[in-house]
């Protein structure tokens, strides 16, 4: 295999903007599974990004633009489920996985109901080797959007992450900052679907946040390292899939997984290669 | 209206559907006592390669899966214990890693694998050796259910107490798990990979808002889960398809009304208990 072969891939207009595409989608989704991470909401991911499926059918049905569908649906699932959890003795786990499903299939069955272009492998796994300018700018502006925020707020966001009790006892609007980070996971799913599609997103809100946490001990290092591992392995698992013409979202998400089994082995934290300390060594 | 009991293909996908919402309902009570949704929602996604690889190799699916399943389960434990994350990210790591690995052997092969019958599941077209596969299945998990409920009971219920009395706590727990593995594996073909969980946990969350007694929360949830199953692959002779979709919609429903019109734990049962309440306090107040 020689050079030309090798940069092949930065010769197509296409395969430049998934990079960026996916680039931008997993810098957000990184710098959010860290808060995810450290609350224990990393279903949230999950159950928000399933949940977005009736919304993207009915805004095609009423020709809206699929992402304030997306948008409205997934947060109607958070906020749901919150609400639900409030008013029964039924466990937030269980509530949130029959919230979700039970919105996924309505939006199985809205989508066989009608005859649509919406094509369902793209919305599921993502389409990011067929991303269109306009759709990457709209992907730049969420990204950027998310970004800012998140990054402005990172301290308050991460004390609420890290000790709800105490973050109320402070006196912040505790409840505020909740609806504030769920609103943020849906504004980045949204942005996502186009790229890796609502089943593997849950990977990129989980895993660069766990990797990091194996590697760094302060936030901000966090932040730095679930970000830059995320890029680099959307960019890696880009570029593996232009030559084994496979899913471009699935290979994005095993060079992530493969990037957290290092981390295991290897880490300065409970590394299994290192010297062997006590399984009890829990986080303060 | 009695047209889909004229085709053959329909009476097998009703009568398949319908038992494998009893069994999966009879186990959602469990599994909601436990709090296992997501490792049901986790072990769901994570058979796919092994479903995957099974079809390539010939190999029954039931085998694939379950192997695939318990290799999940296995690795997420390993991880806990080794690592300081929490619990549900190592769940989400673990399960989208495994997922994305089927998804990944389903492109490179698509000749052979049907990526929409493995997602969403395809109980219309079913062959008649995986039906033989469900049948074994499903008993098995019905003897094992029938043979142990009251000791998983008080397992799912409380572990500490279970461990205080002398029951085996280890073994109940990995008989939960290969349970819910199996059952998995079976709801896989009837409503897909990413709806099982639904199959899973809904009817039991349904019935738990209904009663109080444990022995008639299973039965409740059982019928749930068969009722909702029958009538949603019925459903879905009209529908062209998308048997899981309405099976778990019809499904969401039950637990919406339940949610609301609970006789007990309903939302209205409860707020008119709350002004009933209310009414006493204003003619105590000084």
């Amino acid at each position: 295999m020689n050079a030309a072969t090798l940069l092949e891939p930065f010769r197509h207009e296409f395969m430049l903007h998934a990079f960026a595409a996916g680039s931008l989608v997993a810098a957000v989704c990184a710098v959010l599974s860290c808060y995810l991470v450290l609350r224990g909401w990393s279903l949230m991911g999950d159950a928000i990004s399933h949940a977005v499926l009736p919304g993207i059918v009915l805004a095609y049905i009423a020709g809206l633009p699929l992402g304030v569908g997306a948008f409205a649906s997934g947060l109607l699932c958070a906020t749901g489920t919150g609400w639900i959890k409030r008013h029964t003795r039924v466990k937030e786990d269980t509530v949130m996985g029959v919230v979700f499903t039970g919105l996924f299939a309505l939006g199985l069955v809205l989508h066989v109901r009608t005859p649509s272009e919406l094509h369902l492998d793209h919305i599921l796994f993502g389409n990011l080797l067929g991303i269109e300018p306009g759709q990457l700018r709209q992907i730049a502006v969420l990204s950027g959007l998310v970004l800012t925020v998140v990054l402005a707020l990172r301290r308050t966001l991460l004390l609420a992450a890290f000790d709800p009790s105490h973050t109320r006892a402070l006196g912040f609007p505790l409840r505020t900052l909740d609806t504030l980070l769920l609103t943020l996971l849906a504004l980045a799913i949204v942005a996502s679907i186009q790229a890796v599609g609502i089943v593997l997103v849950i990977a990129m809100l989980v895993t660069p946040g766990a990797t990091a946490f194996l590697l760094v001990r302060r936030f901000d290092a966090m932040l730095a390292f679930a970000a830059g591992g995320a890029v680099a392995s959307t960019f890696i698992g880009v570029y593996v899939s232009f030559f084994a013409d496979a899913s471009t979202a699935a290979c994005i998400v095993l060079v992530q997984a493969l990037g957290f089994v290092a981390a295991l082995c290897l880490g300065p934290r409970g590394g299994l290669l290192r010297r062997p300390r006590p399984a009890t060594a829990q986080r303060a | 209206m009695l047209e889909p009991f004229s085709y053959d293909y329909m009476l097998t996908a009703l009568w398949v559907s319908t038992l494998i919402g009893a069994v999966c309902g009879l186990l959602s009570g469990f599994i909601t006592l436990k709090g296992w949704s997501l490792m049901g929602d986790a072990l769901s996604h994570a058979v796919v390669p092994g479903v995957a690889l099974a079809y390539l190799a010939g190999l029954p699916f039931a085998l694939g899966a379950f192997t695939s399943g318990l290799l999940a389960a296995a690795a997420m434990s390993f991880v806990k214990l080794k690592t300081p994350v929490r619990e549900d990210a190592v769940i989400g790591v673990v399960f989208t890693a495994f997922f994305a690995l089927g998804i990944l052997l389903i492109s490179l092969f698509p000749a052979q694998l049907d990526l929409k019958s493995i997602i969403f599941g395809n109980i219309l077209a079913i062959a008649p050796g995986d039906v033989v596969q469900l049948v074994a299945i499903s008993a098995v998990c019905v003897v094992v259910l029938a043979l142990q409920w009251r000791d998983l009971l008080l397992f799912s219920f409380d572990p500490n107490q279970a461990r205080t009395l002398g029951l085996p706590v280890r073994r109940l727990h990995l008989t939960l798990l290969l349970l819910l593995s199996a059952t998995t594996v079976a709801a896989l073909q009837a409503v897909g990979a990413i709806l099982v969980v639904a199959m899973l946990i809904t009817p039991g969350a349904t019935a738990y808002l209904l009663t109080d007694r444990f022995g008639r929360m299973l039965l409740l949830g059982s019928a749930i889960g068969a009722v909702t199953a029958f009538a949603g692959a019925y459903a879905s002779y009209f529908l062209d398809g998308a048997t899981g979709g309405c099976i778990v919609v019809l499904q969401t429903l039950g637990f919406f009304l339940a949610f609301l019109f609970g006789p007990k734990h309903g939302l209205l049962a409860a707020g008119r208990a709350r002004r009933r309440r209310c009414l006493i306090p204003p003619a105590l107040a000084p």
